[in-house]
């Protein structure tokens, strides 16, 4: 009798169940679906499983391994039928979902700007310490020794003409009363720390030293009181003019692109022997002459030389074992050229709608 | 400096084929700066010799005259405003296509057929300030055209340029290309580099002997032999002050030198050929006792008057030198003639002077006085000597030629005391490739230094090479010197670029980086904006700060008296740059990287023989922030330092150094007396975290308040070693978490809190504060504080007890140590 209970209940349930999970549509309805076959107190699958306990050995025997299949096959149908109800909501829900990828982020937070000669000069100092040079920093504040006489701009050398010093008051008493080169100045240039840098490092040097400088002269479009440069120097036992062209041909390249030529023209600098301008062919009309280098094709962009004999002396270096070249460019012109940058004081100005452009 | 091209050609003969442009363009490469090279025809084109035939009064113009011009194949019709026009007179015509200047102003522009008050005309009738020859032709007003009747066997229609001879090429030279070079201030030392360059022959600089006369004797006395190394003089009777022939005036005009007379004409053609300035006394002017004409160089008395050929009077003093006759001060050594024993037009004798004046006393005296001079731009290179003796001998040769009744008068007075060093300067000949890089032959090496005049001696690989006189005051006196000038006329454009070869070495010293790092983190990570500001502050500023003009350090000479100081911080100026920018957004983030200057702390060394140090000069970022209507801008400040240095020490994770915060004992004067903490690394302050003073920002017309953080990049690049982290192992035991809200006095600081919670239990793994409040509920100077505690064991899970435990723990801590109470 039992037998055929069991028997008649699992028939039925195997035709009603898919009858009933076939018109189930929701997640709820599946879980319902769920208690009313499998719920651990009255599901229909769990009490026909309490019922075997009351068959004998034989019938267990035969309605158990039945049984489990059905409770297995009922649990497959729901995973299977929920994993389904799943992705079509899923599909449902990101059919609504659109996001505006190209929107910057809200609320609105400032967005920063780094100072275009920054830019450059790190740029720089990335290219010279990728080949082994030691960027240096030196003070602003500077004696007149080191500005003018250790780089042999002895006192009275018309050099000092060229350069419009400014100087600090001699009020201070000890501290800048100093007379001689003693006297504190704003270096006029970046070739100050060439001893410093000497005097320190010693030699074989590579350095260096990009900075701000200042000349006492009136401003306008084209003319900053305040302005920054970089000097390099390289000294060793065997360094040539030749050393010279090349490594000034490969910052120009650097700058202007690898078809950028360079040449030296004789220019004397009180620090160097020989000197030279280095000038690079103009970038924008690659020589043929335009607006920016005046139709001439080329731009002076280097001051540069073989370091004085005097100049290693007072940065105690035997100008007998050692020699080198030195080279300087006005950063300042370098950022104005690059950007466009028609009018100098933009750069000091603090002027954020001229700042916020970089 | 204007440098003829024909005139050069009279000392180096050029084949066709140089071109003025290649010897612009070769001088340039390795000699000066050439600005340019000007055809002297060129610029008249079209304008042409004109007979104006009738001038007759404009019908509708009162000042204009309608002319008629015979131009040769045409006869034109011009009206012309020219004070000066008649009937008969030969005039240059700008023809319609022509490039004239208007009133000489301006840029050129090119001649239009154009109707007058209703009447055509045809062209212009020129002044000469509007074909760029006011220099040959000076016009006593500005409506006088120019009248080139003296012309008369020219026939009309020929171009002006042919008319005059202006057929020349002017190179323009950049003076400043020159101040090592004192030996090319004349054509012939010019004429000496073209020779070299181009391997001509150079012709040598002639000038007879001098007959010596015997009617005067002169007498020369040089005060301070320094003044004054050389001195010559000799005097010429007969002399005639008419117009010099037109082919001297021509080759002065074709330097920019206007023609005066042939005296005055001579000396200067003297000086732009050689180089060597002259002056022409006239010797009726001189104190002149028994036949002896006395001379005397010597330094101005302080106060001393002296009126100058250009008309007008300067003071002199002890530093200027002068030369003086019968005691009165007749010129300014080597700057400029004076008003008095110069040479006039009734001149008959005079004395002619090539001297040779100190250097830096001619600089001096000229700047001083702003009167530069062909003369004392010259002198200020120091000169050789030894020109003043060809220049004396050159300007009697052509007095003697030019004025016919001229004869000699006296004996050759010739003061002199200098040493030239000639050298040898020794240099080995591989030297030369050792310098250059690469290898120039000797032939080549001896070919350049004998062409420029140097005497070249080898013995084996030995140079001994003796320098010319005209090289030799201090312009060549060490191996390198040889160098250069072997390396420059060998040409730099032959030499090739070569990278020199370098050990491996990595570079120690970047303190830049740091900057770099920091900057990059504010500017990207939180919007800072970097600005760059000047190192010079105004009073103003000061002021407004709270702090003392005395403390800073000043200028001696400021471009502007509003800016003297030199700054001691950034944030003035920051504070500034705020003001300046706060109609650009309410929000605005600002930082700047550079130096402050502080005179009472130990700088750098200064070098030199006596020693001594700078003033500290630190390099500093500061970074300001302000929102407005926001009032908690040193919570944004305190952001800005955790995104710069990372998290202060305790906290986990890679920092930049192990930094701390703790309060400021005395706050300057713009700081927030309650919102101010330094930032301390090992014992050192490295930087400021802060609010400026609200009283301050409403002085820099900020509304709101400013946040400011400062860090001392200098202080910071020597404590740069990193935090160093050490990694603990991750507990697998699960962490428990315990939120405490705690009541306590306002003065106890996060900081021991955190440090007394922190250092409580072992079991707790990271204190996290998440909330600080305070109402009026509270006792008056409390506040609440809430933290997060994360606990954990290393070997075991933590049961509800345990953690319990060291929560109370922790309260009883806080309660004994601070006084702070649990709150609900």
């Amino acid at each position: 009798m039992m037998d055929m209970q069991i028997e008649i209940s699992i028939g039925k349930i195997r035709k009603e169940f898919p009858v009933e999970l076939a018109r189930v549509e929701s997640v709820e309805a599946a879980e319902v679906l769920r208690v009313k076959y499998l719920g651990r107190k009255a599901g229909l699958v769990t009490n026909l499983m309490g019922e075997l306990g009351g068959l004998s050995v034989e019938e267990r025997k035969k309605w158990g391994p039945a049984s489990n299949d059905l409770k297995r096959f009922i649990e497959n149908a729901l995973a299977e039928k929920e994993r389904a109800l799943e992705s079509q909501s899923f599909e449902k829900d990101l059919a609504r979902e659109r996001a505006d990828v190209t929107a910057p982020p809200l609320p609105p937070s400032p967005v920063g700007h780094r100072h275009p000669e920054s830019m450059v000069r790190e740029d720089l100092e990335d290219l010279f310490a990728s080949m082994g040079f030691l960027v240096l920093d030196g003070p602003e504040i500077e004696s007149d020794y080191y500005n003018f006489e250790a780089v042999n701009i002895p006192a009275d050398h018309p050099a000092r003409d060229m350069q419009d010093t400014f100087y600090l008051s001699a009020k201070d008493g000890s501290a800048s009363g100093g007379k001689g080169s003693n006297r504190w100045l704003m270096r006029t240039h970046t070739s100050s720390v060439q001893v410093r840098a000497m005097k320190i490092h010693g030699a074989p040097l590579r350095a260096i030293v990009p900075g701000r400088v200042f000349r006492n002269e009136a401003t306008d479009a084209r003319h900053e009181h305040t302005f920054s440069q970089l000097e390099g120097v390289v000294i060793d036992r065997n360094i040539t003019i030749a050393h010279l062209k090349g490594v000034i041909e490969t910052v120009a390249r650097h700058l202007y692109g690898g078809k950028t030529e360079v040449r030296l023209r004789p220019k004397f600098y009180p620090f160097v022997e020989p000197g030279v301008n280095g000038e690079v062919s103009c970038f924008l009309c690659s020589g043929k002459g335009c607006r920016v280098c005046k139709g001439a094709g080329w731009l002076e962009v280097f001051g540069a030389g073989m370091v004085h004999p005097n100049v290693l002396r007072a940065g105690s270096v035997d100008p007998k074992k050692y020699q080198g070249f030195a080279f300087g460019f006005g950063l300042t012109r370098l950022v104005m050229l690059k950007y466009g940058i028609e009018d100098v004081r933009l750069l000091q100005g603090g002027d954020m709608r001229f700042l916020s452009q970089f | 400096m204007r440098l003829s091209f024909q005139w050069l050609k009279t000392y180096v003969k050029l084949p066709p084929s140089v071109t003025p442009e290649k010897v612009a363009e070769i001088l340039k490469l390795s000699t000066v700066e050439v600005e340019g090279a000007e055809h002297q025809g060129e610029a008249l084109e079209n304008i042409v010799i004109g007979r104006v035939l009738k001038a007759e009064k404009h019908s509708n113009a009162d000042k204009l005259l309608v002319c008629a011009v015979d131009t040769g194949k045409e006869m034109l019709q011009i009206v012309c405003g020219g004070t000066n026009v008649r009937a008969g007179m030969l005039v240059a015509v700008a023809k319609i296509g022509a490039s004239v200047r208007w009133h000489g102003e301006g840029e050129f522009v090119e001649m239009k057929l154009v109707s007058l008050r209703g009447v055509e005309s045809r062209g212009m009738i020129c002044a000469s300030n509007e074909v760029g020859l006011a220099d040959m032709f000076p016009s006593k007003n500005e409506r006088e055209i120019m009248d080139v009747s003296h012309l008369s066997g020219v026939r009309p229609g020929t171009p002006l340029a042919e008319a005059l001879g202006l057929d020349d090429v002017i190179f323009d030279i950049d003076n400043k290309s020159l101040t090592n070079r004192p030996d090319l201030w004349g054509h012939y030392g010019m004429a000496r580099e073209v020779a070299a360059l181009f391997r001509r022959p150079l012709a040598a600089y002639k000038t007879s002997p001098i007959r010596l006369g015997k009617e005067r004797r002169l007498k020369v006395d040089i005060a301070r032999a320094e003044d004054c190394s050389r001195y010559m003089a000799v005097a010429v009777e007969g002399v005639t002050t008419t117009p010099s022939p037109s082919w001297m005036q021509k080759r002065l005009l074709s330097a920019g030198v206007r023609p005066i007379n042939t005296i005055v004409d001579i000396a200067n053609y003297v000086m732009l050929d050689i180089g060597e300035p002259m002056h022409a006394f006239d010797a009726v002017r001189l104190s002149e006792k028994n036949g002896t004409i006395a001379i005397e160089v010597r330094r101005a008395k302080n106060g001393e008057a002296f009126h100058a050929l250009d008309g007008r009077r300067y003071d002199l003093n002890g530093d200027d030198i002068v030369i003086v006759s019968g005691g009165r001060v007749l010129a300014l050594a080597g700057v400029m003639g004076g008003q008095e024993g110069s040479v006039s037009p009734s001149t008959t004798s005079i004395v002619f002077e090539a001297a040779n004046f100190h250097p830096s006393f001619v600089r001096r005296t000229s700047t001083r006085l702003g009167l530069r001079t062909e003369s004392s731009a010259r002198f200020e290179k120091s000169l050789d000597p030894n020109l003043c003796e060809s220049a004396l001998r050159k300007a009697v040769e052509l007095t003697l030629e030019l004025c016919p009744g001229a004869r000699v008068a006296s004996a050759i007075a010739d003061k002199k005391h200098f040493r030239l060093n000639q050298g040898p300067i020794r240099i080995p000949v591989s030297e030369m490739t050792r310098k250059i890089g690469v290898e120039i032959p000797y032939k080549e090496i001896n070919r350049i230094l004998t062409d420029l005049g140097f005497s070249v001696k080898k013995t084996g690989e030995m140079l001994a090479i003796g320098v010319p006189t005209w090289r030799a005051m201090k312009d060549i006196s060490i191996p390198e010197d040889i160098v250069e000038e072997v390396a420059r006329i060998y040409g730099y454009h032959h030499i090739p670029a070569q990278l020199p070869v370098f050990p491996i070495v990595p570079p120690a010293h970047r303190s830049g980086r740091l900057e770099q790092r920091i900057t990059d983190a504010l500017v990207r990570g939180l919007g800072y904006t970097e600005v760059q500001t000047y190192s010079f502050v105004s009073p103003v500023q000061v002021r407004h700060l709270g702090e003392k003009e005395d403390a800073y350090l000043e200028l001696e000479n400021p471009l502007s008296k509003d800016r003297p100081f030199l700054r001691r911080n950034l944030v003035g100026n920051l504070l500034e740059c705020l003001a300046k920018n706060r109609d650009f957004s309410d929000e605005l983030r600002l930082l700047e990287i550079g130096k402050v200057y502080r005179k009472e702390e130990k700088g750098e060394e200064m070098g030199g023989k006596n020693g001594g140090v700078l003033p500290r000069q630190d390099t500093w970022i500061t970074a300001v922030c302000m929102r407005r209507g926001n009032d908690s801008m040193l919570e944004m400040a305190k952001r800005a330092l955790v995104t710069a240095l990372g998290p202060p020490a305790g906290e986990a994770g890679a920092a930049v150094c192990e930094y701390r915060v703790r309060v400021v004992a005395k706050p300057l004067p713009w700081q927030h007396p309650g919102k101010t903490g330094e930032i301390v690394v090992g014992g050192q302050v490295v930087g400021f975290l802060s609010e400026a003073h609200p009283k301050v920002s409403r002085a820099f017309d900020i509304s709101g308040r400013v946040g400011v953080l400062e860090l001392n990049m200098s202080a910071l690049a020597s404590l740069a070693a990193e935090a160093l982290v050490f990694y603990k192992p991750v507990s697998v035991f699960p962490a428990v978490s315990r939120d405490i809200a705690i009541l306590a006095d306002q003065g106890v600081l996060h900081a021991n809190f955190f440090d007394a919670i922190a250092g409580s239990d072992p079991l707790i793994h990271k204190v996290e504060l998440f909330d600080v409040y305070q109402d009026d509920t509270m006792e008056a100077g409390k506040r609440s504080l809430a933290y997060r505690l994360t606990l954990q064991s290393k070997d075991h899970t933590l049961t509800a007890e345990e953690a319990d435990a060291a929560v109370r723990k922790v309260l009883e801590i806080l309660k004994k140590r601070f006084n702070a109470t649990p709150r609900a």
